[in-house]
């Protein structure tokens, strides 16, 4: 349970991130002072809404932020099997970057209808990464890439391998894409948001081939959703985001039954149960994300709160109120439902 | 595939007559007669209506509009393209004088353009924002806007007048004979040519490349962590092919008519050039074939893109 025993497992540490965006001489601070440790063979999952500095977090420990986003602060440091390497100090493209992307960190996307190039074969493509982050020989990466196909349930990987995208249904491609993130056998696998663009069936089946691997490969999972239940069903742990920063982290345990945060409590109150019927309560939260070059003093919840007060024109430092569960709120103990 | 391009070919037949018709009927309702165009001006009145009449006769320019089409067009499919009204010539003749000039010229400007427009839409793409990317593509944009007749005429009186380094037009001279030879006659006319069609590939492709960077593979391949020159060209440049490949194949068609404009300035003796002067010359026979051959190239052009679109990209089937 300690922190102490799991120091090692730890992949990747994130400790006070900024990362900012310019745009037009204004700045948006998409992700302000975030910190998060991900373990192998666990899996993160970070929820918030859209603009709430998910993506970005992710972006910032692959490097594969837009030009017009920078790191600002903080520090990413990777637990390579050579020793620790600070992530955000690397040259975004140059050679070790590279050899951590697709080789230690893999990720997969939101889309996989568009992070398929429709113009190579799925086998290709997958190849490439082999290619790149592997001694094989060609021969080699063939079976192997077969192999990851076949692994990832895909029926007739042989037949499969030498086909295109667009001969490829939905599921498919998304598995083919974790094919081809899994391929090099990474460390820790960031997957935003994968099942968005699939239907709930085939979502069910992605999550399970990601599960599996988690249990076979002890890969550290980072999975960025804004589905609650997926978090509940899929989680160790949990980071809740909001206008850039966790509001709210621990367990899944601590987080889904015990949630201190007002927002953490309002997203939960925001899903409707199955089995409590028709007339249940379903409360949305009341009005919308600031926008991010206007945004409110300190609490950036306060705005939208029911336990908003005076103090909360400040912004909250993190408090720990168990080993692993963090809230960054001033009232977090009127929030915690009775115990 | 074969079916396909089969079925194509066979298409344009109908197409080729409904076309050769709208050409012939648009020479009928030209003002203007071709007998009248042969008399020379100081001669006029020389000659009777009587004359006049019997060198239509003769002709057979005094049948019908329609008894005149088909007769061509039954001429035309036994591959008798007729004779030239104003010089007698026969017009297969013609093309074969006049067809390796234009041939020469539009392979040269076809080819520069493509490659030096591709590269530099590339590169632009690549260094957007870049004070390369905006000198490249404001430079494009006076390309494309200033006329290349004064292109032409610019490069003429530097090249040619003032400095005397390139042969002022035209593109045989006697006992010229091997291409080497003619080089530098084909230079002018080729650049200039050239030039305002790169203006137009390279805003094509750096518009494309631009597309084909932003969109969500090219992330992934980034995540894969590949080097940045696979991603840009394996993953970028080779979507972005496609509609440069577009582009480029709707201007084949040139290799046929040639250009009118650069052919005139220059002296060229190519079919753009011979083709201002029929149309002058109300000489239909050759206005037909003209035309008819160019609309032959468009034809056979787009079905040259569609094929190579179907091997660049793999969704497109035929």
């Amino acid at each position: 349970m300690g922190t102490a025993q799991s120091e090692a497992d730890v992949v990747v540490s994130v400790e006070g991130l900024r990362t900012y965006f310019y745009n037009d001489n204004r700045c948006n601070k998409a992700v302000d002072d975030v910190s998060f440790e991900i373990r192998s063979g666990k899996t993160l999952c970070v929820v918030g809404e859209s603009g709430c500095g998910k993506s970005v977090t992710a972006s910032s420990i692959m490097q594969l932020l837009p030009r017009l986003a920078r790191i600002e602060e903080g520090s990413i440091t990777f637990n390579a099997q050579s020793g620790a390497l600070r992530i955000d100090k690397l040259d975004r493209n140059g050679r070790a970057m590279r050899n951590i992307r697709g080789g230690e960190i893999a990720m997969i996307f939101q889309d996989p209808m568009k992070s398929l190039n429709p113009v190579y074969t799925v086998g290709f493509q997958i190849a490439e990464n082999l290619k790149y982050h592997t001694r094989l020989a060609s021969r080699a990466i063939r079976e192997l890439t077969i192999e990851m196909l076949g692994k990832m349930g895909i029926p007739l990987p042989e037949k499969r391998v030498d086909q295109y995208p667009h001969e490829f249904s939905g599921g498919m491609r998304q598995r083919a894409m974790i094919a081809m993130a899994m391929a090099c056998n990474p460390r820790l696998l960031i997957a935003d948001e994968p099942t968005t663009a699939l239907d709930v069936t085939i979502q069910a089946q992605i999550f399970e081939t990601m599960l599996k691997l988690k249990a076979e490969h002890g890969t550290a999972i980072m999975l960025i959703t804004h589905d609650m239940g997926v978090v509940a069903e899929l989680a160790d742990e949990v980071a809740v985001m909001y206008m850039g920063k966790i509001v709210e982290g621990g367990t899944v345990e601590e987080v889904l039954r015990t949630p201190r945060h007002p927002y953490t409590k309002a997203l939960l109150a925001s899903i409707p149960v199955l089995g409590r019927g028709r007339n249940q309560q379903i409360e949305p939260i009341r009005g919308s994300t600031p926008d991010p070059y206007d945004r409110p003093v300190g609490c950036q919840f306060a705005p939208r709160c029911d336990y908003a007060g005076e103090k909360c024109a400040v912004m909250p430092d993190e408090e720990y109120v168990s080993f692993t569960h963090r809230v960054r709120c001033w009232k977090h103990q009127e929030v915690a439902p009775d115990e | 595939m074969l079916t396909y391009i089969l079925r194509r070919i066979l298409l344009m037949i109908p197409m080729l007559l409904v076309v050769s018709f709208l050409i012939y009927l648009g020479l009928e309702l030209t003002p203007g007669d071709a007998v009248s165009y042969m008399i020379p001006p100081d001669l006029g009145g020389q000659i009777s209506p009587e004359q006049m009449e019997a060198i239509r006769e003769s002709l057979g320019l005094n049948k019908s509009f329609i008894e005149r089409y088909f007769i061509w067009l039954w001429g035309a499919v036994q591959g008798n393209f007729g004779y030239s009204l104003s010089g007698g010539v026969s017009i297969s003749q013609i093309f074969l004088d006049r067809l390796p000039a234009t041939l020469e010229l539009s392979i040269a400007a076809i080819l520069i353009s493509t490659v030096l427009g591709t590269a530099l839409g590339v590169i632009t793409a690549l260094k957007r924002g870049s004070a390369t990317d905006i000198t490249l593509t404001i430079g494009g944009m006076i390309g494309l806007s200033i006329p290349d007749f004064f292109f032409g005429l610019a490069a003429l009186s530097f090249f040619a007048l003032e400095l005397g380094w390139l042969p002022v037009g035209g593109r045989l001279m006697p006992g010229y004979e091997t291409f080497w030879d003619r080089l530098p006659h084909l230079i002018l006319p080729a650049t200039v040519l050239a030039l305002s069609l790169t203006a137009g590939v390279m805003r094509y492709s750096r518009a494309a490349m631009l597309d084909a960077l932003s969109q969500e593979f090219v992330r992934t391949a980034r995540a894969k962590g590949l080097p940045e020159w696979r991603v840009n060209v394996l993953h970028g440049f080779r979507v972005a092919l496609t509609p440069v490949i577009v582009l480029v194949g709707f201007r084949l068609p040139f290799l046929i008519g040639g250009s009118v404009v650069i052919e005139k300035v220059f002296q060229w003796p190519g079919v753009g050039n011979e083709f201002v002067s029929a149309v002058r010359s109300q000489d239909y026979p050759l206005v037909m074939m003209i035309a008819l051959l160019s609309v032959l190239a468009v034809l056979i052009a787009s079905l040259i893109i569609d094929i190579l679109t179907a091997v660049v990209d793999p969704r497109v089937r035929l």
